[in-house]
């Protein structure tokens, strides 16, 4: 049932970031869904979930892309490796924690896949930091506190969390 | 409410760090092979896949059309005087275009050219855009289960869009024309000198490597040169819009705005690969005559 609901959601994910997000993006940056979904999945579902979901949904979003599938696919899984073992030594997690968390992993990661990429002269690291990587770790920081905010209001999740973590 | 258990066991944290190590030492030490792997399985997965993404892209079109038919209809009647104005000079242009083709054509057979020939199209709709930040591109709905592979041109009515870079068989990735990563062989249709065309990081394209005697300037027309494979000769890339010339520099490059938006690209043709004749080819010289 976990995994029937985990390959919807990167159905759902890839659908969306494709086809709806280009339209709600700001200064022609979009939030990357996959990014706030795996490491809140990591977050929650620890290490494993989280490395096995993300190279999923990172292949899965490169598919639908120029980035080639092998970065993507580590990118995303190393995230929610990440996520698990930072989750792990978190015993209760805030909303606010939680943004300042996603938007300093999303600077990491911003800043090193161009690197990896090896994208043309232009595209340069400074470029990179005005034009992609501080945007879309604003906007990715914004919604990943939000849903969490939203599940932890709705859902009970804080205090399931708290029992996890504990 | 309790959700479901999560919590691992420490067998599952070592299998995790396991994975983790072995797929990042794989990328270290066989990145081409792993991806030719990673890209033969993810066809049919991409199959799978972007089923909800043309439901997704179908329900975003109809609400598209709605409000395209119905509400957005500001400013119509003005546009329509407009384009009828544009299709009367488009007739004069076309009347006069027509009178050179036929002299061409018979220039054309007075000195024996090799015809050009006409490349073989598939149309193909817009169903979305890239999912990440770092690439320009947009996804076709059709793969290679219709013919389409990387490298094929992709063009509308009125010029270039990019060329495919992926595929798997229902869904295509186009790597737009201005897309810094990208490289179509251009040539300034006045001067013939040629060029490599990219993508800027503004959302323009630029033509690189004008050789410095080059007298292009600003108002001409930029189309494909033919050289390299994808597009045949004479598509419309863009109209360069400025001439960078730095000193002590070897070649001079100029902007360009793109004939086609690419941010507003609904449908396209994408090339496929006929055998066009290369520039050489059509212009070897004649046989002599007895």
């Amino acid at each position: 049932m976990k995994t029937l609901t985990y390959i919807a959601l990167i159905a759902g994910i890839v659908s969306a970031q494709s086809v709806l997000l280009p339209h709600v993006s700001l200064w022609q940056v979009k939030p990357d869904l996959g990014f706030v979904a795996v490491c809140l999945i990591g977050l929650f579902g620890g290490e494993l979930e989280g490395l096995l979901v993300g190279l999923v949904l990172g292949w899965a979003m490169s598919l639908f892309s120029a980035q080639d599938v092998l970065s993507a696919a580590i990118i995303k899984g190393c995230i929610g490796f990440i996520a698990g073992l930072a989750g792990r030594q978190v015993a209760y997690l805030t909303p606010p924690l939680l943004v300042i968390g996603l938007f300093t992993l999303s600077c990491l990661v911003g800043l090193i896949t161009p690197v990896v990429l090896r994208l043309s002269a232009q595209q340069d690291v400074w470029w990179a930091l005005w034009s992609v990587v501080l945007p879309q770790a604003a906007l990715d920081a914004l919604i990943g506190g939000s849903v969490y905010w939203l599940i932890s209001r709705y859902f009970g999740l804080e205090q399931w969390v708290s029992e996890y973590r504990i | 409410m309790r959700m479901v258990n999560f919590r691992l066991s420490y067998n599952a944290r070592r299998v995790a760090f396991a994975l983790a190590v072995i797929l990042v030492l794989s990328f270290l030490l066989l990145p081409t092979q792993l991806q030719t792997v990673f890209q033969a399985v993810g066809s049919p997965f991409g199959w799978v896949i972007s089923w909800p993404l043309q439901a997704v892209a179908g329900i975003h079109d109809r609400i598209a059309g709605v409000w395209g038919q119905y509400v957005a209809l500001q400013g119509v009647e003005e546009d329509n005087r407009q384009l009828r104005r544009e299709l009367d000079l488009l007739k004069e242009q076309n009347g006069q275009l027509r009178e050179s083709a036929a002299a061409t054509e018979r220039l054309a057979a007075l000195l024996e050219f090799k015809q050009q020939a006409l490349p073989t199209l598939i149309a193909a709709q817009v169903i979305g855009r890239d999912t990440g930040n770092w690439y320009k591109t947009i996804i076709l709905n059709k793969g290679t289960s219709d013919g389409l592979q990387s490298d094929q041109g992709v063009i509308t009515p009125a010029g270039v869009v990019g060329r495919i870079v992926k595929t798997t068989s229902s869904t295509s990735v186009v790597l737009l024309l201005t897309d810094p990563n990208n490289a179509i062989a251009g040539l300034i249709q006045r001067t013939r000198d040629e060029g490599i065309v990219g993508g800027t990081t503004h959302g323009t394209a630029q033509l690189k490597y004008i050789p410095l005697l080059s007298d292009a300037r600003p108002g001409d027309r930029v189309v494909t040169s033919g050289l390299v494979g994808g597009f045949p000769r004479g598509l419309a890339i863009g109209t360069i819009t400025r001439i960078d010339k730095e000193d002590e520099a070897l070649f001079q490059s100029a902007e360009l705005v793109p004939e086609v938006d690419p941010n507003h690209v609904e449908e396209v043709l994408v090339i496929l690969p006929t055998s066009f004749p290369t520039e050489g080819e059509r212009l070897k010289a004649p046989k002599t005559k007895r």
